[in-house]
């Protein structure tokens, strides 16, 4: 038996006996009424990920591919690299803003104006977004003038 | 429907989509995972001992620590979760979808691995500012159990993918190959793709629909330069962490709280210049707490005795320099004035070995009534805290006493003292 196969059976088991201790401490703390909530999160989180940011990650990389003939590969990097940062931030800051809405019980817990801060920072990103695209393409139209066979790599 | 997923697949291939991006960025999470894993552990036992269990109550700023990077980890898991899920996406569309009974099951661990995880890192989030009333399930049990579904189905998934790990874990040094990297440092795609490609030639022009959308994405010219685009790919989640972290961290690390704008807390927002979590008028004490005739008993077997606020201040009065740190992740440091636990303890004789049992006036609160073992009520640095930064306590923050002790998570420092007895 290699190496890699004996660290392969050792983490199979004690993956399942994980598991095991994951699935004991859910039944015995979680009372069964709340097992339909849990299966809901289940579902919905495979939905959101299979149904929803799947088909529009695969929509943005056709539309990547489309405009790769004629736009620089660093110019769509720094763009498409920008709109995923201010995605993410967005999916983190929007359950504040909703639950700040909705109120809390504690006027120090989400004190800061979240829908405020979160707008500058796509301002922020966008502008930064902008600089490197001009600064790059500076660059790029000045390598192009010494080396007009230069890569656009 | 087989050519409609090989497509999809052959669709979506991209220089930053390979088994070496894989690797790079399943190391990342995995370290992040393993990190919450750890202090997660640390914090549910802490709450939760099992017996005999003993806690270090010194760095006093340990329990900060492990909750703070619990917390900022969580919240980095979800860049990296995306990056390892975009590196990966093309797998989504295997052909044919299941390939016999043990790639059933990897699949279906990946997708109890994939949820779980989703799952936990949000209902995580979530937690940090109480938004319960998204999910109806209780959030410390279920998040608990996940942990140990996930840390299952992370070992699995290693054991599984453990020969492309190996393979595609270091390059070798430049100019020199190997038979998972060519000399330019650029990694080999796995040898799988080819028997679809043989059975689906492509460009494959049909008459269908979908022949002709994937005709006209194929078309498109191939990424020219594979090392910009994995490089962009690198960039991005090194600033989309960089970001999501550095925007937070400041609610448990003061010197970035400058940047924190979108943490959920903020250091020095709150009644005493301190963040509260549970208020009074939510713990239901507001008239308990403001009673003139209140007292704090201290029992010890038969023996009890009970302390006005006056009669704790004519004690030996300490000031130490603790943090509250919270369980949600938040802490900041903080100045407390009183009497010592142990010598409230000592003067009902309480043998110096027991375990102290602290009751709150709160109502319907399973924090209400916390214990502590002998080596935090035996602490020189523990106090019965009367003072917080030279004030008097904000009834938020417990007045007429609260429990302050090193190294414990926030919701054990029991506010609102009524009780304190040795068992």
């Amino acid at each position: 038996m290699t190496v890699v196969r004996r660290w392969q059976i050792g983490l199979l088991l004690l993956g399942l006996a994980l598991l095991a201790v994951g699935g004991v401490v859910l039944l015995q703390e979680v009372s069964p009424k709340r097992y339909l909530g849990i299966l809901l999160w289940f579902a919905g989180a495979l939905i959101i990920h299979d149904g929803i940011i799947a088909p529009l990650v695969f929509l943005a990389s056709v539309v990547m591919r489309k405009t790769a003939a004629r736009v620089p590969a660093v110019v769509i990097a720094i763009v498409q690299g920008a709109l995923v940062i201010g995605g993410i931030i967005t999916l983190i800051v929007l359950p504040e803003i909703v639950k700040k809405s909705l109120g809390t019980l504690s006027s120090s817990i989400l004190p800061q104006d979240y829908a405020l801060h979160l707008g500058v920072f796509w301002v922020v990103l966008i502008v930064l977004a902008g600089l490197a695209v001009a600064f790059y393409l500076a660059m790029f139209a000045r390598r192009q003038k010494l080396r007009p066979s230069a890569d656009q790599a | 429907m087989q050519r409609l997923l090989y497509s999809l697949r052959m669709a979506l291939q991209a220089p930053s989509r390979n088994p070496r991006t894989a690797v790079v960025v399943g190391r990342l999470l995995a370290a992040a995972f393993l990190v919450c894993f750890g202090t997660g552990l640390y914090s549910h036992f802490i709450q939760d001992p099992l017996p005999g269990m003993q806690f270090l109550t010194r760095p006093v700023w340990l329990y900060q620590l492990t909750q703070g990077l619990h917390i900022t980890a969580g919240i980095a898991c979800f860049p990296l979760i995306f990056a390892k899920l975009y590196a990966v996406f093309p797998e989504l569309f295997q052909t044919p979808p299941i390939k016999g009974f043990v790639n059933l099951l990897e699949r279906a661990s990946i997708a109890l691995f994939v949820a779980a995880s989703l799952m936990e890192i949000t209902i995580g989030l979530l937690n940090t500012f109480q938004a319960y009333r998204f999910f109806a399930f209780p959030f410390r049990q279920t998040h608990f159990s996940l942990s140990f579904v996930i840390i299952g189905s992370l070992a699995i998934h290693i054991a599984v993918k453990l020969p492309i790990i190996t393979r595609y874990w270091s390059k070798p040094p430049l100019g020199q190959e190997n038979d998972a990297f060519d000399a330019d440092g650029q990694p080999k795609p796995l040898d799988e793709p080819t028997p679809d490609a043989a059975r689906f030639p492509l460009p494959d022009i049909g008459i269908g629909v979908t022949s002709r959308v994937f005709a006209w994405i194929d078309r498109a010219p191939q990424p020219k330069s594979p090392h910009t685009s994995r490089r962009g790919f690198f960039a991005t989640i090194g600033v989309a962490v960089a970001a999501v972290v550095g925007l937070t961290v400041g609610q448990s690390f003061r010197p970035l709280d400058f940047a924190n704008v979108l943490a959920p807390r903020k250091a020095g927002v709150g009644p005493n210049a301190l963040p509260v979590n549970r208020t009074a008028s939510a713990a239901k004490v507001l008239d308990s707490a403001m009673s003139p005739n209140w007292t704090l008993t201290v029992v010890s077997g038969n023996k009890t005795r009970d302390f006005s606020r006056a009669q704790l201040k004519t004690m030996p009065q300490y000031t130490v320099d603790l943090p509250i740190a919270c369980v949600e992740g938040w802490s900041q440091q903080a100045s407390w004035k009183g009497p010592r636990l142990r010598d409230l303890m000592d003067s009902v004789n309480a043998d110096p070995g027991a375990t102290v049992r602290a009751t709150s006036l709160e109502e319907g609160s399973i924090y209400a009534v916390t214990e502590m073992g002998a080596e935090f009520a035996r602490d020189e640095l523990t106090l019965v805290a009367l003072e917080v930064d030279g004030k008097t306590l904000d009834i938020d923050h417990g007045y007429p006493a609260r429990m302050i002790a090193p190294a414990r998570p926030g919701v054990l420092q029991t506010k609102w003292l009524t009780k304190i007895e040795a068992i």
